[in-house]
């Protein structure tokens, strides 16, 4: 028997303390987003607290309110095309990055990755002044590139982590077996990488769905999305309408990031 | 009569302009139904000779015939070709039957045949009731036998094996030698083996290959690389050696197949005799002895009217077999004996060396370096 276990494991101060830290930190964390649920059923005539009632008027009020549902539609149309694009480009521009050895590779990797490391708002900027002359402005397009360019630092990123742990030989393999490029690419790479392409896809979907600044600067006046819509209301209107679509759009990234886990792991457990 | 099914024609890859090549000039016959070990020390372009094959890599020149007919620069998607990689490289997504049926598959074999044949695949590997599970819920060595089932099940026209039992322990690296050895015996899969694993070689193999520095030193059956070693780099890499030099002497008479008696004189020791290649006489060659072959006594004139005295350095005790280092002048020859009950010879000790004629083989070409 060992001479620590004859003593009775004394009290140790630092447990609780450490237990009590990360629910400080949570709470801070989460604390906005406990507060706009608790002032989203308000009855409160402006956005305050505490509430002073409780009330679901404000989530009866949002259908009524045109220029969310337009936001809302700009949104996701802008979303969607940007998770599909930024996949179609960003998947074959890491597979190039990790496959291939090239005299640029180091520069364009640097160029892909860029975006994370510019101010948005001088990004923003950049795109309105070179989309001037090109009558991007105010166009789904104009937005759409603005956020592609935003986004496929995290495709190109998540993807090349997939890539990083895959056996270069199961494509030889499958070549050898009479697979052609295409086929290899769909049958067996894209499974294997699979993962890495859907985390990028998610936060590209949800980074788009969210993003203000570049969305404000070429498309204010003419094709809204939902953040700038929100923006707009807060300056004019005070009420707790925006603390219920601020839950609504809690819920729908929730529930794409469930979805996904749901899928995926489905398909884990399956194959 | 048989078919030459592989046929490579001056076989050359340069990684790189200015870069040495990796394989050079390379010419090999490979006859159908046929096992080639391709052996050789790392980087003498085992691999990238096998990769050329395959088509997953091209050549900077040379050609590559299979059934006659030229393929060098067919993809290698239509090569029809299978081949079982170092790591395996199973498709981990898929479960073992899918992995296995992946080939048959691309060729659009139908639905009711590919069962069959998976079926009969895995049954051959003795892992048909293995067919659902994923493939990392198997063992290294079952791996290893899905990878060889995916490989045979589309009958390629050559079947290409890059180290496969590296990954193994010693032990089931023994089994699947003879495993695989009897599965291609069975289908009569035209093989090339990679291997830098000489027992591997020898003991798989119909035919080898050696290689060195991007070059075959000598392409031939187990018994005549091991027995008739065309360079000094054979005799070398293939079992163990003992080199002497030696002036060759008058030619004593027909050997069998083709090959002379000499009489040699080795390094002022005395004179002796040895085999090798007509006309050798009156120049200086390599004499190759391997070490079981080397009699030894503690008394002279028991092991042959000339002998070599040296002085025993080292002693090794393995049971059945003794190994014994003589220092002779500047050398230190090795020698084996099996081991009786008798008295066992010991370190410091002066042996006695001889050899007869037929297991003291002359290298064919002049020793390098040295007076003709
Ligand atoms: N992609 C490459 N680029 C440049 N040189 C290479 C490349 N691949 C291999 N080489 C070189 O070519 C030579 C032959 O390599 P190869 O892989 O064919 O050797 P190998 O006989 O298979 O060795 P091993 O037993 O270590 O696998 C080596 O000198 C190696 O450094
Ligand atoms: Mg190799």
């Amino acid at each position: 028997m060992s001479e620590a276990r004859l003593f009775k494991p004394r009290f140790n101060p630092a447990k609780p303390a450490f237990g009590i830290l990360v629910f400080l930190l949570y709470l801070f964390l989460l604390a906005p987003l406990l507060i706009v649920f608790v002032v989203s059923f308000a009855s409160n005539q402006y956005l305050s607290f505490p509430p002073e009632g409780l009330t679901l008027k404000w989530y009866e009020l949002l259908p009524a309110e045109s220029t969310f549902m337009n936001g809302m539609k700009v949104s996701l149309i802008v979303a969607i095309a940007v998770t599909f694009i930024v996949l179609v480009l960003g998947v074959p521009a890491a597979l190039a990055l990790d496959r291939f050895d090239f005299k640029a590779k180091a520069a364009v990797q640097s160029f892909f990755l860029s975006p994370l490391l510019i101010p948005s708002i001088v990004l923003a900027l950049g795109m309105v002044l070179l989309f001037g002359p090109l009558e991007l402005n105010n166009t789904y397009a104009g937005i759409i590139i603005g956020h592609v360019a935003i986004t496929i630092p995290f495709v190109i990123r998540t993807t090349l982590m997939s890539l990083a742990t895959t056996d270069t030989s199961c494509e030889a393999a499958a070549r050898i077996l009479g697979a052609d490029s295409w086929t290899v690419f769909r049958r067996i790479t894209l499974p294997i990488i699979q993962p890495g392409v859907i985390a990028g896809g998610v936060i590209a979907f949800i980074v788009s769905f969210d993003e203000a600044v570049i969305s404000l600067f070429v498309a204010e006046s003419g094709l809204p999305t939902l953040p700038v819509q929100v923006l707009r209301y807060v300056e004019n209107s005070a009420d707790a309408a925006v603390a219920a679509l601020s839950v609504i759009l809690i819920l729908i990234s929730l529930a794409v990031v469930v979805i996904v886990e749901r899928v995926m792991g489905l398909r884990k457990a399956v194959s | 009569m048989t078919e030459t099914k592989l046929s490579i024609k001056d076989l050359t890859k340069r990684y790189a302009a200015g870069l040495e090549p990796a394989v050079d000039r390379l010419n090999m016959e490979v006859e159908e139904g046929h096992l080639v070990a391709l052996l050789g020390p790392s980087g003498c372009g085992k691999t990238t000779t096998l990769r050329m094959v395959a088509g997953l890599m091209d050549p900077t020149a040379g050609s590559i015939m299979v059934d006659g007919k030229e393929i060098t620069h067919t993809p290698v998607n239509k090569r029809g070709m299978g081949m079982v990689f170092q790591s395996y490289a199973l498709f981990p997504h898929m479960n073992v039957e899918q992995n296995v049926a992946f080939g048959l598959q691309m060729r659009q074999t139908p639905k009711s045949e590919q069962k069959k044949r998976v079926a009969a695949a895995l049954d051959m590997v003795q892992l048909g009731h293995l067919g659902k599970r994923q493939t990392k819920e198997l063992s290294g060595g079952q791996q290893q036998r899905i990878a060889l089932a995916r490989a045979l099940v589309v009958e390629p026209t050559l079947l290409l094996l890059d180290e496969p039992l590296s990954n193994l322990d010693a032990k089931l690296r023994e089994t699947m030698r003879s495993e695989i050895r009897s599965i291609q015996q069975r289908t009569r899969a035209t093989t090339l083996f990679v291997t830098h694993d000489q027992d591997e070689a020898l003991d798989m193999a119909d035919r080898i290959a050696v290689m060195n520095g991007g070059l075959i030193e000598q392409f031939g059956s187990p018994t005549e690389v091991y027995e008739r070693p065309r360079t000094h780099f054979v005799a070398n890499f293939i079992g163990q050696a003992n080199f002497l030099t030696a002036r060759v002497g008058a030619d004593t008479g027909a050997a069998p197949v083709g090959e002379r008696y000499y009489k040699i004189d080795v390094d002022g020791f005395g004179q002796f005799g040895a085999v090798g290649v007509p006309g050798l006489t009156g120049s200086t060659h390599e004499l190759v002895i391997r070490p079981h072959r080397l009699n030894v006594s503690l008394h002279p004139g028991v092991v042959g009217p000339e002998s070599i005295a040296g002085t025993i350095e080292r002693v090794s005790y393995t049971g059945d077999a003794l190994a014994v280092a003589v220092r002779v002048g500047e050398k230190s020859l090795q020698a084996q004996l099996l081991t009786s009950s008798g008295d066992l010879p010991r370190a410091g000790e002066t042996a006695y060396l001889s050899w007869v004629a037929e297991d003291a083989y002359l290298l064919p070409a002049p020793a390098k370096g040295l007076p003709e």
